[in-house]
């Protein structure tokens, strides 16, 4: 009897807190990635008709290739939040110089002197300074969408698909 | 010479080669940078929130008299100072409101509808109910009626003034009676009929069926008011005086002279009252009261029949129950 009351508030209880929950569906592209709510992993995009409860959660987005997304979001009460995450793609680019003598520096941190290097770029802007003899000799913005392979000479960044 | 310069090529062949595997391909591609450059630049994230709504349904009943008017409000969590939702419209069978989510209570029944007809003769009503997060409530049927017309007062003996319990106290619209009650012990009495009777033409206020006395008679308006009170003295006047007798029966004749065909100036109903001050052997002389307009009473004389009357015992007041024969 006494087990059977148990149940009954467990079932009561679940029943609760499944009618306070709103519906979640998560898209992402690219499809079929993981999908990290809170630290658990909840299955591979697009995840529909799965419940979250009002609140803060944490949304973790990783795939190869990628650039990952974190997310934090409180989610309202609500009947349903659908949620889109559009990943940006990361890019092999090559980079090639033919002067000498140069060091060059991506978005304030990344530093290289090869006159050849692969860089795996996220697509967008980069910000590219290049140094001399510890002096700025060029500043420009380098625009990723694709593939690509620059030629750098001073003062002129040729870029080739 | 040929066959040592061909090995001495063979094996550099063969070292560079190995050097090859051994570097990958990045002497041809070029070394790759060791970590993933990020330019941190907000991905896309689109939210989309969708938010049910609340449906409301509450049937209404109308009992009689139907307002033209009525102005609903809609209160959550207890606060009745600021409606969600004010709407006034005609008076419907079933009121519906729509509600977006999560303005109600869904703990508690602290969301209440204030029914407010527009008119003073209704009374508002209040629906407490508890709120869902979205989807449809369906309250239960809810009655609107007219206020309740109430009567009530103290009945009491017009000679001592003294409380009369148990007399018999009822509303009647033409011969009908609509209510009907009894004066508790301090002679008090209250009696309330639906609202519907607020415009009855013919709606009286009856006192005092089981007492010896002529039954209290009088017309009730409620067209200005809701609530009346009527202070109901039974039998005699203080200025009647002893002894006094009743009628026993309807129509006896209040005459002007003893003879027998002398000119009837009143025909009395069962239960009036007559002061006597003279007696011959078949009739008595007294006098009666009689109303004159304004509540005004005035005394005439004349004389009745010893067998239309009886003495007035202010000890038994009330009629047996067998019948109209009054306790002597």
């Amino acid at each position: 009897m006494f087990r059977n009351y148990k149940w009954f508030l467990g079932s009561l209880l679940l029943l609760v807190n499944l009618s306070a929950q709103v519906k979640l569906s998560v898209k992402t592209i690219p499809k079929k990635v993981n999908i990290m709510l809170d630290g658990i992993n909840i299955g591979k995009s697009p995840i529909i008709n799965d419940r979250i409860n009002p609140g803060v959660h944490k949304f973790e987005i990783i795939k190869s290739g990628f650039a990952p997304i974190t997310y934090d979001i409180l989610v309202n009460p609500s009947q349903a939040v659908h949620l889109d995450f559009f990943m940006n793609p990361i890019y092999q680019v090559k980079f090639k110089t033919q002067e000498k003598g140069l060091v060059f520096e991506l978005n304030g941190e990344h530093l290289w002197d090869d006159p050849f290097i692969r860089l795996n770029l996220e697509a967008g802007d980069h910000f590219l300074r290049v140094f001399k003899l510890n002096e700025i000799i060029d500043e420009q913005t380098i625009h990723v969408d694709e593939p690509k392979k620059f030629n750098y000479y001073l003062k002129k960044l040729i870029s080739e698909k | 010479m040929l066959k040592r310069t061909f090995n001495w090529f063979l094996h550099i062949g063969g070292i560079l080669t190995l050097i090859m595997f051994m570097s990958g391909c990045s002497l041809l591609k070029g070394p790759l940078y060791p970590d993933v450059i990020y330019n941190n630049r907000q991905p896309l994230i689109s939210v989309t929130y969708e938010y049910g709504e609340i449906e409301i349904k509450l049937p209404l009943n109308y009992i009689g008299v139907v307002p033209e008017i009525i102005s609903f409000e809609v209160y959550a969590h207890g606060d009745t100072a600021n409606p969600i939702i004010s709407i006034l419209q005609e008076a419907p069978r079933v009121f519906f409101v729509y509600l977006p989510q999560g303005v109600l209570d869904i703990h508690n029944k602290s969301n209440i509808i204030k029914i407010i007809p527009q008119d003073t003769n209704f009374r508002p009503v209040n629906v407490r109910f508890k709120g869902i997060r979205f989807g449809r409530i369906v309250l239960p049927p809810k009655s609107i009626q007219m206020g309740q017309l109430i009567v009530n007062g103290k009945v009491f003996l017009n000679k001592d003034e003294t409380p009369l319990g148990g007399v018999d106290v009822s509303i009647q619209n033409f011969d009908n009676v609509i209510k009907e009650t009894t004066t508790n012990d301090s002679g008090f009495y209250q009696l309330s009929v639906p609202g519907e009777y607020k415009y009855a033409q013919h709606l009286r206020l009856v006192a005092g069926n089981n007492m010896i006395f002529k039954p209290f008679k009088q017309k009730l308006d409620f067209s200005q008011t809701l609530k009346m009170r009527y202070n109901i003295g039974m039998g005699p006047n203080k200025a009647m005086e002893d002894p006094i007798y009743l009628t026993n029966r309807e129509s006896v004749h209040f005459r002007e002279q003893p003879d027998i065909g002398s000119e009837t100036l009143f025909l009395l109903g069962a239960g009036e009252s007559i002061s006597v001050t003279r007696v011959t052997p078949g009739e008595y002389y007294g006098s009666i009261e009689i109303e004159v307009g304004s509540k005004k009473m005035v005394q005439l004389d004349g004389w009745v029949n010893r067998t239309d009357v009886f003495l007035l015992d202010l000890n038994n007041v009330f009629k047996k129950e067998s019948g109209n024969v009054s306790e002597l």
